[in-house]
């Protein structure tokens, strides 16, 4: 029986759902980061250029 | 800031303060230098060893003969075998090493912290430099899994998973979570997504039987083991050799050009789009094989996708340059990321371009895709890494560079030599492709011969070298440089010592992450609450917190993967009991599977496939197209990714056995023309009998149903060994040979009967009767397909030619 189920499911569904699941994650992180602000955008990007800590470090 | 000259002196001035009074307290560190020092000059010697042997493959292609002198070593040096040696030197000693010298150096400070265990990192280095060892060896020795890019045997591979998560993963994580930045720089997202994935892809491709120290069987079969390696070797490329060199641009270009990226934003999307997409592209892979068809589409859709972000990431990488391309001038450092860039740039448009099922049609298995990955590797990769390197030196070795100008005609040298190798191979893929597939008006192949495709390839694999041989030429440059700046260093290094205080601890849940909560500007609105929770939650900033704690960030990323995966993954092994066995399909016998492990150990698969594809050319050159269901006792699958030489799908009964005997001798006494070197090593080396019951106890295990050949298997090796040598014999052929000491050695007791036994037997099941399975099921296509749906299938394969 269970077999038959296997055999019964159409897996080409699948990618149908996988494009949705992406979909759905995709919009929410382009969301996110939109949503960032520019003075925090600007502060994570300079990062790379101290290498010591600048204050404030728990700024958003 | 302090300075001290002495690093041990700077250790014992750490200090790690309790965690009680971590926000008042104010900790002194140092970065460890000495691990990227020890990273960085293993990087470079191992790209010109990486270098050397490819430029001897290369070599190899156009004269085959080239090591006969040397006697009984040329057989470790034929093509099949040294060819993984260079990719993995390339892939996994040159590009790895880079890697860990690009993350030793970053991680700490962009977390402003010294690695975490100075004691792992060094475990790190010499463990990984242990593998690579053992992988010098062991290829040449024809010990290998025959899986592109994860070739290394079963010890090795635990090995590679300790060093690999044990010690660099553990070390890298514990850094993370002991640092003194809030923000977890988009760089370290990459090296993130890089040490999990990788660990993952390489866990999961590598499960197998061992039989011996030096020998194992994959627990997957045929297609589904087929299905796995691809997964495998595209995420590799996309895992190893992507995201953390994006890592290494994200934090290494902005340094050099003194100039933040230029779109932190850009970079986000750029991550999570790779770690989202990148997943799905591997069956791209396997295009018109006997994978499913949706799975093919899926990888195909997928992979068009990766356009967006791979774009993104390289005008970001470009755009960073604004404002400073006066520096780029005089800056070799600057051209060689420029230069990087570019290439990426190029390497992500033609790949998804590649994946295109018609352009694929075309291109697999000929020299283009080589062109491909060149451009990427030797383009991205190296460019990357040598540009790295130079802007290291000084730093590392806290003294000028030797010579800027060397580093200069480095670059030139470099990119010349790269666009030497592209191009001629760019043009032979092409010729091949169009060679093979070529028919005249009425239906019958214009170039029958597989050889003709071969003999117009040999001027281009000529230039080729030319190239290589200028690339080579590049990375001695960068070791003169790198051994004269490291002589002019001073007596002792300086290692600045830094003062910060430690960050205050986060909290440890979600609910305490989101207080107090961020205001909303409907707080005094006449709106539902949910609105106004709606608002603060679109204001994401939970999404930022969840940034900044590397564990939940990595069980994130871990999610995105393995999701993405297991819908692949699960129908294509569901699909195993929906693939019809097609009932003339038998398990190999004794002998036949002893010479498949020598076809496994020589490395056949680098040069010949066993898979043909639904088109018209193909099936009337090779005979009729692959079936899912042949390949259900193929532990590994081998059905190749090139075709130097002819695919063997249908070589069984195809030839003479004498015909391989004399072939193995040389095999352009049968073929004029042929590139393959000589195998006679095969015939003057005498067969183990009594191994072959492991072989198959292992199989047995693994689902083939065998019987008497559980114990009878030498007997019956020996038995079928004394019909395939009495055939040579009555052939014309030898009954016996002289070895190299004076011995003789019986023909039916050679290794190269086990491998003309194997050869014999190569896809001749599925036109042998079904008698010994009542009620067999007909023959099906991919995905089990009616015979309607395989007529759709070569309709649509005629179309794409």
């Amino acid at each position: 029986m269970l077999n038959d189920l296997i055999r019964a499911i159409d897996y080409s569904d699948l990618a149908e759902i996988a494009l949705v699941l992406f979909c759905v994650a995709f919009g929410l992180m382009c969301y996110a980061t939109i949503r960032l602000t520019s003075r925090a955008a600007n502060r994570f990007a300079s990062i790379p250029l101290h290498d010591t800590p600048q204050d404030p470090r728990d700024d958003e | 800031m302090a300075s001290l000259t002495n690093e041990s002196l700077t250790r014992t001035t750490s200090t790690r303060t309790p965690a009680s009074d971590a926000t008042t307290s104010v900790d002194q560190y140092s970065y460890d230098d000495s691990i990227v020092r020890s990273f960085l000059t293993a990087t470079v010697l191992w790209g010109l060893v990486a270098m050397l042997v490819g430029l001897t493959v290369a070599v190899l292609l156009v004269l085959p003969k080239v090591f006969e002198p040397l006697g009984w070593m040329s057989q470790l040096l034929s093509f099949g075998r040294l060819r993984p040696l260079h990719t993995n030197a390339a892939i996994f000693a040159f590009g790895g090493n880079g890697i860990f010298a690009a993350v030793y150096y970053s991680t700490q400070r962009l977390c402003k912290a010294r690695m975490w265990s100075d004691k792992l990192s060094w475990l790190h280095f010499w463990g990984w430099q242990g593998i690579i060892a053992s992988a010098a060896i062991t290829l040449p020795l024809g010990i290998t899994q025959s899986k592109e890019y994860a070739e290394l045997e079963w010890p090795i591979d635990i090995a590679i998973a300790i060093v690999w998560l044990g010690f660099f993963g553990g070390n890298f994580l514990m850094t993370l979570i002991h640092r003194r930045e809030r923000h977890l720089y988009v760089a370290l997202w990459f090296y993130i997504a890089t040490i999990v994935t990788v660990a993952v892809l390489h866990v999961f491709n590598n499960l197998v039987v061992p039989i011996g120290l030096g020998k194992s069987y994959p627990i997957y079969a045929g297609v589904q083991d087929a299905f796995m390696q691809w997964w495998y070797g595209h995420n590799a490329v996309a895992f190893f050799l992507t995201t953390p060199f994006l890592g290494l641009m994200y934090y290494f270009l902005p340094k050099a050009a003194e100039r933040p990226v230029f779109s932190y934003k850009l970079s986000i999307i750029h991550f999570w789009s790779l770690v989202f997409i990148y997943i799905w592209a591997g069956p791209h892979h396997l295009h018109y094989s006997a994978l499913p068809e949706w799975a093919c589409s899926l990888g195909m859709l997928f992979s068009l996708m990766l356009w967006m972000p791979s774009w993104g990431g390289m005008i970001n990488g470009l755009l960073t340059l604004r404002g400073a391309w006066h520096k780029v001038s005089s800056d070799p450092v600057l051209k060689f990321f420029v230069v990087g860039i570019t290439f990426y740039g190029m390497a992500t448009f033609e790949g998804p371009m590649l994946s295109i099922k018609s352009i694929n049609g075309l291109s697999h298995y000929t020299d283009w895709t080589i062109a491909h990955v060149h451009s990427g590797a030797l383009g991205w990769n190296g460019m990357m890494i040598f540009g790295m390197t130079y802007w290291l030196l000084p730093r590392l070795y806290q003294t000028p560079l030797w010579s800027k100008k060397m580093a200069e005609w480095h670059l030139w040298i470099a990119t010349i030599g790269i666009l030497l190798y592209i191009v001629p191979i760019y043009v032979a893929g092409l010729t091949q492709g169009l060679m093979w597939r070529a028919m005249d008006e009425s239906g019958r192949l214009t170039y029958p011969e597989f050889i003709e495709a071969v003999q117009a390839s040999i001027p281009l694999w000529w230039t080729r070298i030319l190239g290589g041989g200028l690339y080579f030429s590049g990375i001695v440059m960068l070791v003169v440089n790198h051994v004269m700046t490291w002589a002019s260093r001073p007596i002792a290094y300086e290692v600045p010592v830094y003062s910060a205080r430690r960050l205050a601890p986060l909290p440890s849940t979600v609910t305490e992450l989101d207080t107090p909560e961020p205001a909303t500007v409907l707080a005094k609105a006449p709106v539902l609450n949910f609105a106004k929770r709606l608002d603060v939650f679109s204001q994401m900033t939970w999404h930022r917190r969840w940034e900044r704690l590397p564990l939940r960030f990595t069980v994130l990323v871990v999610i995105a993967v393995v999701a993405a995966s297991l819908f692949e993954i699960i129908p294509t092994f569901l699909i195993r009991s929906n693939i019809p066995t097609i009932a003339s399909v038998k398990p190999y016998t004794p002998l036949e599977l002893a010479g498949r492990d020598i076809y496994v150990s020589e490395g056949c698969y680098n040069c010949h496939s066993q898979m043909i594809r639904p088109f018209v050319a193909e099936t009337k050159r090779y005979g009729e197209y692959s079936k899912p269901g042949e390949f259900i006792y193929d532990r590994p699958f081998q059905w190749g990714s090139r075709r130097i030489g002819p695919d063997l799908a249908r070589e069984g009964g195809k030839q003479s056995s004498l015909w391989h005997w004399l072939h193995f001798v040389n095999p352009q006494q049968v073929v004029t023309g042929s590139v393959m070197p000589s195998y006679h090593h095969l015939l003057e080396t005498s067969l183990d009998f009594k191994k072959i019951t492991d072989r198959v106890h292992a199989a047995h295990l693994l689902g083939a149903p065998y019987d008497r050949e559980l114990t009878e298997a030498p007997e019956m090796a020996q038995k079928q060994a004394e019909e395939i040598a009495a055939q040579i014999v009555s052939q014309g052929g030898p009954m016996m040979r002289t070895i190299d000491n004076g011995e003789s050695l019986k023909t039916m007791h050679s290794q190269a009967i086990a491998l003309i036994a194997y050869l014999q037997r190569i896809g001749t099941d599925i036109f042998k009767p079904a008698d010994a399975v009542p009620n067999a099921p007909a023959i099906v296509s991919p995905s089990g397909l009616t015979a309607s749906s395989t007529a759709k299938l070569d309709k649509e394969a005629a179309n794409a030619q």
